[in-house]
Order: C-alpha cells, then sequence, then structure tokens
C-alpha cells in the first residue's frame, strides 16, 4: 500500500469501518511510514478533543414536555384522515332542508315570542346553530382535543402550518378560565381553530377564524337548547364562543378575549 | 395496534434520542430556540409517519434522518440569514487534503474553541463531524441519515477532519499571539 492509498482509508481504518484485509495493509503502510503515521497522531487527537463530553449541549428541561404535548393522541393513518375529513364536510343532502326548517322555526319562533332578540341576521343566526353542533361534537366524540397544553406558547404554534392564519390565544387562568388546548375544526365549510378553555366543570369552545368583512363587529348573543353562543369579530378576526355555562360567564370570557385586540 | 399502543410504542422508542436529536439540530440551526422548534416539528412529523418506520428498521437513523431534513428545510426558510453566516465561497474553497493540515496535530483546546471550530464548519461538514464524532453513529447510518453514499461518507468526513484540524490549529496561532 502506498501513501495516496493509506490516506484515502485512514479514517476508515480508526472509525473500524474498514474490512480485515484492508485494515491489515493500512496497519502495515502506518508502522513503515513517518508522513503517514504523523497523520494518525493528528487524528487521535482530533478524536480526544471531539470526544470530551462536555461538547454536547443539554436538552432544556422544557422540551420534553413541549414535544409530549404537541403529540396527537394517535399517529395518523392516512385513509382514516381522508375519511375524517370527508364526514366533516360532506352533509347528507336531506339534512341540509331539515336543518333549514328547524333553523327558521326557531327564528320564526323566537321572533314572535321576544321581537328584540332579532339583532344579528339569519345568516349569523345558521352559523350560531353550526357552532352549537360543533360545540356538542367535540364533547361526543374523543375529539375534543388535538394540541392538549395549558401553555399558550405551545398551542398558537402548534396551529402554524395547519391553518392559514396564526389566531391568537390566550391563557385566561388568572380569572377562572383555564386554556386546556386546541383543534382544528370546520365552520361554515372552512377550517377555523378552535381553542379549549374550561369554566369550573364546564368547556368552552372558542372558535377562530379570519373574518371576511375586515371591520370589527359587535357582540351578538344566541341561546339555544341550553348552550350560550357569543359572536364577535375583532383585529381582522371571528370569534364564536359557545359553551352550557351561564350567558354571565360567557360574556365575561368574551370580554377579557376581546382586551387583548 | 390500537391508538395508545401505538403512541407509548414512539414513546418509548424515540424519546431516549431526544439528546441526539436535541444536539444534532442544535449545531445545523447554530442556535438554541431553532433548534428546540426542529425537534418538537420533528416529533409531530415522526408521529405522523410513525406507519411508514419498520419494525426491522434501525429507529435512530430513521429519527435522526427525520430531524436533518426538518433542519434543512428550516434553514431554507430563513437562507437569507444563513448566506451572511457561510459565505458561498467558503464550501467551495476547502484546501485539498494536502499533508500539511491532514498532520497538524491539534494540541490542546477549549471547550468553547472547539465548538466554535465546529460551528465555523460549512454545513456538510459540521453534519457528518457531528453524527460521527459527537453521536458515534457508523457510517452506514450516516449514509441513511445524510442520503449519501457509503463512499462519500469515507470522503466527506476525511475532509472534514482535515478542515476541523486546520481550523483548530489557526485558532490556537491566533490565540497564542
Amino acid at each position: 500500500m502506498n501513501c495516496e492509498e493509506c490516506q484515502e482509508f485512514i479514517d476508515a481504518c480508526i472509525d473500524n469501518e474498514l474490512d480485515a484485509a484492508t485494515t491489515i495493509a493500512v496497519e502495515r503502510h502506518l508502522r513503515e511510514c513517518a508522513a503517514c503515521a504523523q497523520i494518525l497522531e493528528a487524528r487521535k487527537g482530533l478524536r480526544e478533543l471531539l470526544g470530551q463530553p462536555e461538547l454536547a449541549f443539554d436538552v432544556p428541561d422544557s422540551l420534553r414536555t413541549r414535544v409530549l404535548s404537541s403529540l396527537p393522541a394517535a399517529p395518523a393513518k392516512p385513509k382514516e384522515r381522508a375519511d375524517r375529513f370527508r364526514q366533516r364536510v360532506v352533509i347528507p343532502w336531506f339534512s341540509v332542508p331539515m336543518a333549514l326548517a328547524a333553523v327558521l322555526a326557531i327564528v320564526f319562533g323566537l321572533a314572535l315570542l321576544r321581537p328584540g332578540w332579532l339583532t344579528g341576521g339569519a345568516e349569523d343566526r345558521t352559523l350560531a346553530a353550526q357552532v352549537i353542533q360543533g360545540h356538542i361534537r367535540s364533547l361526543l366524540a374523543t375529539h375534543l382535543l388535538d394540541v392538549p397544553s395549558t401553555d399558550q406558547h405551545t398551542v398558537k404554534p402548534w396551529f402554524a402550518g395547519k391553518l392559514e392564519f396564526s389566531p391568537p390565544v390566550q391563557d385566561f387562568a388568572q380569572h377562572g378560565f383555564d386554556l386546556i388546548g386546541g383543534r382544528l375544526d370546520y365552520l361554515d365549510r372552512q377550517e377555523v381553530a378552535a381553542l379549549v378553555y374550561r369554566r369550573n366543570k364546564h368547556i368552552i369552545n372558542l372558535f377562530i377564524g379570519p373574518s371576511k368583512s375586515g371591520h370589527a363587529a359587535p357582540v351578538q348573543s344566541f341561546s339555544q337548547n341550553g348552550y350560550n353562543v357569543l359572536h364577535w369579530e375583532r383585529g381582522g378576526f371571528f370569534f364564536w364562543a359557545v359553551s352550557d355555562v351561564r350567558m354571565d360567564d360567557l360574556r365575561a370570557f368574551a370580554d377579557l378575549e376581546m382586551q387583548l385586540l | 395496534m390500537n391508538d395508545e399502543q401505538a403512541r407509548a410504542r414512539f414513546e418509548n422508542l424515540t424519546l431516549p434520542l431526544m439528546k441526539d436529536a436535541y444536539n444534532l439540530a442544535r449545531w445545523l440551526m447554530r442556535n438554541e430556540e431553532d433548534a428546540q422548534d426542529v425537534v418538537q416539528d420533528s416529533y409531530v412529523k415522526a408521529f405522523r409517519f410513525f406507519e411508514s418506520f419498520r419494525t426491522e428498521g434501525n429507529v435512530r437513523a430513521w429519527f435522526l434522518r427525520i430531524v436533518r431534513n426538518t433542519c434543512y428545510d428550516a434553514l431554507k426558510t430563513r437562507n437569507v440569514k444563513e448566506r451572511e453566516l457561510v459565505p458561498e465561497g467558503e464550501i467551495n474553497d476547502i484546501p485539498d487534503a494536502a499533508p500539511g493540515p491532514r498532520a497538524s496535530v491539534v494540541a490542546k483546546a477549549t471547550i468553547e474553541t472547539v465548538r466554535e471550530a465546529i460551528a465555523a464548519l460549512p454545513a456538510d461538514f459540521r453534519e457528518i463531524v457531528v453524527l460521527r464524532e459527537l453521536e458515534g453513529l457508523s457510517y452506514k447510518e450516516i449514509s441513511e441519515v445524510a442520503g449519501i453514499p457509503l463512499g462519500t461518507v469515507m470522503s466527506r468526513l476525511s475532509r472534514a477532519r482535515d478542515q476541523l484540524q486546520l481550523s483548530l490549529r489557526e485558532r490556537k496561532e491566533h490565540d497564542d499571539l
């Protein structure tokens, strides 16, 4: 073996990556050639420097928690994911007129009883019904949370890359509204962020999406079957808060949320 | 396998690799915050593609490959800054493996100096030095993680070590002045 070959294989040799025959040839050359032996010495010195355990960086304590809370409950199976998507979007044809009829009946019934209630448009009322459905669905299924975390700095980045907007995420634990996580949901055929808060033992879903009008809109309230819904727009986002907590509580929650934007 | 078992299996296999993942990301991103973001993203990605991991496969190489690719994706999005740090010329302007730098014996150097020298390496070299010297991967594992043939692992590692020795010697001379 000549110097050129020896130098080609010297690294693989000290890394124990060579076959026995080549290793023997390299080692024989190293015993006979002072120049190549010097390279070996240099490599040994380098290895010593790089072998110091202090060189490694310690993993920050918070990273493990952060990783664990960002993992969804189960690995995605491509087929299931597609199915879930379809389930959410496709509404059986017969349910559309039925839902419309139901909503109209409620709207007109309420309008007759309490004329002052009709502040929002019919469109908003349909959406309010959807919001309540979304809320109930989130409680029935095991799909309340995609990202279970009480840390707003974990929840907010989780949405990045999943939505085309970055929803405002804030924990109001000091006011008795604990952020417990978030998930992706659908509202009015578009993807929205759903933030989940806990008030005592009640769950509040807050749906957030990009506002179409872009203007701030005052709070509208809706109630149906024991669920309370508040809707407002601010800072380029629309908000739908829904829960079975008392309306006063939900208003207090909305006030907190609105102070931010 | 149900969802709970899948999650438990994933955690058992990948959580012990967090130190390796973090260190690789830390060296490739060259900053702590980005490294943490990359590690988090890598775990989410790995979990999403966990089905594609073969039981008999090498979980460390599989996972570190995801970390490595996530790093490069993240670097691409902030490539303007990165280009400022590593001038194009530096990557192409690596001295040939002349016996001079190869044989330069590195004397003592502080941890800080060694870290600086590694951080100053071009990305290709830095990656291979970290995988081999700091994380102790075999050539075959490196080939899997970096997506390069075994022969390239051998020659690139050799050149990376030359460059590192040279850089350490220069730093030493500079300090001695």
